[in-house]
């Protein structure tokens, strides 16, 4: 199963996200962000070097409370990546390490199209702002145009109710509400999710129930259909 | 199937031009293949061929009375005719999903590369932060040493503002061009008349040396910057001590 989770604006929190979601999915984290990646990083080869041909994926995986394939952070780097690996990569990581969680980068080139293209199903992440909301609605045209199968979305960094059912109807996804908590945008720099750092937290609800509208098998999520 | 078709020789290329128009009244999926004895290099966009395209030559769905053109380039020396229409079969009006399937539709990783935007960071942007040689070995189709050749000579003519202190070779370059510009100057400071119609001209009239004034008032910069940059490094690498026999012993 490849989960990609995007959401076109930076900032919105997609790393954290995913970080996360991959923590509940006892899954691997892959930072797909090829330019400005940031989920921990450590020695050894990285992403970069798995799409420059250098490397083998599996090799890649770094042990940790989550697994992650850590990106490396050099422009030279970035510039040296050929996208059109990724699928064999991540595909590798699926067959050998189960549940993938890519990391997307902001935009639309095709550094984000691409993790849409090879992703079974997506989760897109929204800021509660409305001008935010325009992004995530691009990036869903383009994950549908890439046929990658929206199974939910995370509102993200909540502090005032936010306009739920806009959000979920704009997006034609269930809409989860993640509270804005220092647990939660602590998580990747201390390595610690907030499923476990936290079990009881409103934050950790939400990861759960997101993880839980992710498919287990791959050829659900291929559906043209949106899932409610 | 109407075809007509040019190739020409431009360096080591030929490039072929053709254009196919469907004189039928049904629409119809055409195959167009090189006769060239050497493989087709298509178009291409983020590296990736356009749809259609393979190998050997394209296929395409042309309406009926539609004209489309068609471009390749071969190291082959060209022949004539250099392309041949292969097949050109009737398509059913309503198989839209198998015409797109022809058309190389079928893989989103492609379509995605194709057709968005490249992501890769500008090649400005890049330069200098590694060394040269982890470029070439990266996988980098533009980091061919050829490129970086003229790149090279691309910072020694215009003294781009990218540093050019890369390989030893290229400093020396530098240095000499430098050394030039400022000889060129000093010749023409407090120069007697015939001294200085000869620089003049030399420089390439008045403009040139407008311009030659400029270029070593910049020398000038950026030499200082250099020697104050390269006064601190000698003073940083001096004070370093790896100690090579502690880890020895640790080892």
């Amino acid at each position: 199963m490849i989960l990609a989770v995007a959401g076109g604006k930076g900032g919105v929190g997609k790393t954290t996200l995913a970080y996360n979601v991959a923590a509940e999915l006892d899954g691997v984290a892959v930072d797909a962000d090829l330019g400005m990646a940031d989920l921990p990083t450590g020695r050894g080869p990285d992403l970069h070097d798995v799409l420059a041909g250098a490397a083998d994926p599996i090799e890649t995986i770094r042990a940790g409370p989550v697994d992650v394939v850590p990106c490396g952070r050099t422009l030279a780097g970035a510039r040296a990546c050929d996208l059109t690996r990724l699928k064999d990569a991540v595909a590798a990581l699926d067959g050998e390490r189960g549940p993938v969680v890519l990391d997307c980068p902001a935009g639309r080139r095709a550094d984000a199209g691409v993790p849409l293209a090879v992703a079974d199903a997506c989760l897109l992440v929204v800021s509660p702002r409305a001008f935010a909301l325009a992004d995530a609605v691009r990036t869903r045209e383009l994950a549908r145009e890439l046929d990658a199968g929206l199974v939910g979305c995370a509102v993200n960094k909540v502090t005032e109710t936010p306009p739920t059912e806009t959000i979920a109807d704009a997006l034609g996804a269930p809409a989860e509400v993640v509270p804005a908590d220092p647990r939660v945008e602590r998580s990747v720099a201390a390595e610690r999710p907030v499923v476990t750092a936290a079990p009881d937290s409103e934050a950790a609800a939400a990861v759960r129930t997101l993880a839980r509208r992710v498919p287990q098998r791959a050829d659900w999520a291929r559906e043209d259909t949106a899932p409610f | 199937m109407e075809l007509d078709w040019s190739v020409d020789r431009e360096g080591d290329a030929s490039l072929v031009s053709c254009r196919v128009r469907n004189d039928g009244a049904v629409p119809r999926r055409v195959r167009v293949e090189s006769r060239l004895d050497g493989a087709v290099l298509p178009p291409r966009r983020g590296g990736v061929p356009e749809p259609g395209w393979d190998a050997a030559g394209v296929t395409a769905v042309l309406a009926p009375g539609e004209r489309r053109a068609f471009g390749f380039a071969s190291v082959a020396e060209p022949v004539e005719p250099p392309v041949a229409v292969a097949s050109a079969e009737p398509v059913e009006p309503g198989s839209e999903a198998e015409a797109g399937a022809a058309d190389g539709a079928g893989n989103p990783v492609r379509t995605a590369v194709r057709d968005l935007g490249s992501p890769r960071p500008p090649r400005r942007a890049v330069d200098g932060a590694v060394p040269s040689e982890t470029r070439t070995r990266a996988n980098d189709p533009e980091a061919t040493p050829e490129r970086n050749r003229e790149d090279n000579a691309d910072d020694e003519r215009t003294i781009s503002p990218a540093d050019p202190v890369g390989a030893p070779a290229g400093l020396d370059a530098w240095f000499a061009a430098v050394e030039a510009r400022v000889e060129r100057a000093e010749r023409l400071t407090d120069a007697d008349l015939a001294t200085a119609t000869a620089v003049v001209s030399a420089a390439g009239g008045l403009d040139g040396v407008a311009a030659l004034d400029e270029r070593v008032a910049s020398d000038a910069e950026r030499l200082r910057a250099l020697r104050d940059r390269a006064a601190a490094l000698a003073d940083r690498a001096g004070e370093t001590d790896a100690p090579t026999a502690a880890l020895e012993r640790l080892a």
